[in-house]
C-alpha cells in the first residue's frame, strides 16, 4: 500500500505545486492520477520515487517512510515507465529490459529467463526482438519494452507517467487494453498519471483527481465519480454525458434483475456484459426488452426502466 | 622512390626515431584522455567549469610549440619529457571539448529512465552516458591525435629523439636535404592518416544507436 500523508511540495516562494495531498493506494489497484495542467500529478508521481522530494509530509509504502530507504535502493523495487520512454539507444531490446535485474546482480541465466518471459507477456517474441535495438521499432513497440523493463525484477510497485500520451490514437487504445490484460496477470499496484479523463476512467480502478495545484478534488472508482462528482469543478473535468459514459463501466453481474414475467424477449445479453451493452439490446429489441443470459441459460430480463434505476 | 631507398638505407636511426615518436604520441594520448574525458564531464556538469575549461586549453593552443616546449625544459630538462608534457596540454581541447558536447547530447528522458530505474549518479555516467557519448569522444580523441601526431616533430628542437630529427636536420641544408626531410615527413603522414583511420573506423563500428557527430 502507498499512502500520501500530508504531502506538499513547493518551489522556492510561489504557490505550492502540491498542496497539501492525502490518500492511499491499495496493493493491487490501478490508481490514476489526473487533473489539468499545473495540478501536480507527475509531481506526486515523482514524489513517489523521489525524483522530486516532498517538502512536507510523508509518503510510505506498506508503512515504511521512503524518505528513510537508500534512494537507489527503493528506486530498483519500484517499476518507472515515463511518456518519453527513455530506453537505452545502445543497448539491445533484451540488455534493456535486464537493466534493473543487472544492478541487482542477478546471474546471467536467471535474468535471460526473466527477459524471455516479460518480452512473451508483453507480446514482442523474444527470438525476433531481444537482440534488436529501440531505434528499430516503432513507438508503440517502444513503450511495451519500456514497460517490460520496468517489470525487469518483478517490483510490486510501477509508476507510469503519461505513458502513452506520445503515441498514436490506434497504439494507444491497443496499449490500455493491453495494460488492462497485463495488470490481470501481475497485478502490481500502479499508479497512473495522465492528463485524458477518459484514460483514466478507461484505466483506473480509483481516481484522484486533482485541481491545480495539487489540491484533492475527489478520489472515487470511475463509476462513482461519474455518478456522484464532488464539486462544480470535478463535473465541469468530467464533460458531458457522465451518466451514458458510465453505463460502459458498470457490470451487470451484481445486478437484481426482474423475472420474465412469462413473455420470452427475443433479444439476449450476457451477465458478463456492461449496462452500456445492455442498453444496446433493449433498444434493438422490438418489444423493448432483453433476456440477460449466464451461461446461454435465462436468468432474468432487462428493459429501459430496469437500466434507468441500475445507472442511478 | 629515392626518398624510400634513403629511407631503407637509415633505417638504423630512422627506427628507433620512428618508435620515439610512437612512444611520444602514445603516453602524450593515454593521459590526455584521462585527463580530457575528467575534464569533460565535470564540463559536461556545469557552465562554469565548462567556460573555464574550454578557455584555458583555447588559449594554450595558441602558444607556438616551440615555446611550450621550451617553457617545459625548465622544470623537465631536455628530451621527449618536455615535448609530453606540452602535447598533453595541447591535445587536451578538442577532448574536453568533445566529451562535454557528446554527454550534453544524451537525452534527458534516458537520463531520467536509468535514475528512476535505480542507477546512481556514478552508474548512469558509466553506463548511460559515456557509453552514448562515445563516437564523439573517438572523434575528439581523433582531432587531437591527428593534430598531436604532427606538433611532436617539433619537439626534436628540445632533444626529443623523434622524426622531427631528420626534419630538422634537413632544413636549411643545400644538397641531400630533399631526401632527408621526405624521411622524417612521410612516416609521420603515415602515422598521422593511420591513427586518423583506426579511431575513425572505432567511431563508425560504435555508432549504431549512440549519439554521433554527424547527429549533432
Amino acid at each position: 500500500m502507498i499512502s500520501f500523508e500530508h504531502v506538499g511540495k513547493r518551489y522556492g516562494a510561489g504557490p505550492p505545486a502540491v498542496g497539501d495531498l492525502s490518500f492511499e493506494v491499495s496493493d493491487g489497484e490501478i490508481c490514476v492520477l489526473v487533473g489539468p495542467s499545473g495540478c501536480g500529478k507527475t509531481t506526486s508521481l515523482k514524489m513517489i520515487n523521489r525524483l522530486v522530494e516532498p517538502t512536507s509530509g510523508t509518503i510510505r509504502i506498506d508503512g515504511r517512510d521512503t524518505a528513510t530507504v537508500d534512494v537507489d535502493v527503493l528506486r530498483r523495487g519500484i517499476g518507472y515507465v515515463i511518456q518519453q520512454i527513455g530506453l537505452f539507444p545502445h543497448l539491445t531490446v533484451a540488455e534493456n529490459v535486464a537493466t534493473v535485474p543487472r544492478l541487482l546482480h542477478w546471474d546471467r541465466r536467471r535474468a535471460r529467463a526473466r527477459v524471455d518471459e516479460l518480452l512473451e507477456l508483453v507480446e514482442l517474441p523474444a527470438a525476433e526482438f531481444a537482440q534488436r535495438l529501440p531505434g528499430e521499432l516503432s513507438g508503440g513497440q517502444q513503450q511495451r519494452v519500456g514497460v517490460a523493463r520496468a517489470l525487469g525484477a518483478d517490483p510490486p510497485i510501477l509508476l507510469m507517467d503519461e505513458p502513452f500520451g506520445a503515441v498514436d490514437p490506434i497504439s494507444r487504445e491497443r496499449l490500455q487494453d493491453e495494460l488492462r490484460r497485463l495488470q490481470g496477470v501481475v497485478r502490481k499496484t500502479i499508479v497512473f498519471v495522465t492528463h485524458d479523463i477518459d484514460e483514466a476512467i478507461k484505466l483506473g480502478d480509483r481516481i484522484v483527481l486533482l485541481n491545480v495545484g495539487g489540491v484533492l478534488a475527489q478520489h472515487a472508482a470511475p463509476a462513482d465519480l461519474l455518478a456522484h462528482p464532488a464539486s462544480p469543478f470535478v463535473e465541469s473535468f468530467l464533460g458531458g454525458s457522465r451518466m451514458v459514459r458510465r453505463l460502459g463501466l458498470v457490470q451487470l453481474r451484481g445486478l437484481a434483475l426482474t423475472a420474465d414475467g412469462g413473455v420470452s424477449p427475443t433479444v439476449a445479453v450476457d451477465i458478463g456484459a456492461t449496462l452500456r451493452e445492455a442498453l444496446d439490446a433493449v433498444l434493438r429489441a422490438p418489444d423493448g426488452r432483453a433476456a440477460v443470459t449466464d451461461a446461454g441459460r435465462m436468468v432474468g430480463v432487462l428493459d429501459t426502466e430496469a437500466i434507468r434505476r441500475a445507472a442511478q | 622512390m629515392s626518398t624510400l631507398r634513403y629511407i631503407a638505407d637509415n633505417w638504423d636511426t630512422l627506427g628507433p626515431e620512428v618508435r620515439n615518436q610512437l612512444v611520444i604520441v602514445g603516453i602524450c594520448m593515454g593521459v590526455s584522455a584521462a585527463v580530457g574525458l575528467a575534464l569533460g564531464v565535470a564540463a559536461a556538469r556545469s557552465d562554469r567549469v565548462a567556460a573555464v575549461a574550454i578557455a584555458i586549453t583555447s588559449t594554450i593552443l595558441t602558444i607556438p610549440s616551440f615555446a611550450l616546449f621550451g617553457l617545459f625544459t625548465i622544470w623537465l630538462g631536455l628530451g621527449s619529457a618536455p615535448v609530453i608534457a606540452g602535447l598533453i596540454l595541447y591535445a587536451l581541447l578538442p577532448i574536453v571539448r568533445n566529451t562535454r558536447t557528446g554527454i550534453r547530447a544524451v537525452r534527458p528522458a534516458v537520463i531520467e529512465a536509468a535514475r528512476g530505474m535505480g542507477m546512481s549518479p556514478l552508474q548512469v555516467l558509466l553506463r548511460v552516458e559515456i557509453p552514448l557519448a562515445v563516437p564523439v569522444i573517438l572523434a575528439g580523441l581523433r582531432q587531437a591525435t591527428v593534430m598531436v601526431v604532427a606538433i611532436a616533430t617539433v619537439g626534436a628542437t628540445v632533444g626529443a629523439d623523434d622524426l622531427g630529427r631528420p626534419i630538422l636536420a634537413a632544413v636549411g641544408r643545400s644538397t641531400g636535404s630533399y631526401e632527408r626531410l621526405l624521411s622524417g615527413v612521410l612516416p609521420v603522414a603515415a602515422i598521422g592518416i593511420l591513427a586518423d583511420l583506426i579511431l575513425a573506423g572505432a567511431e563508425r563500428a560504435l555508432s549504431r544507436g549512440r549519439i554521433t557527430t554527424a547527429a549533432l
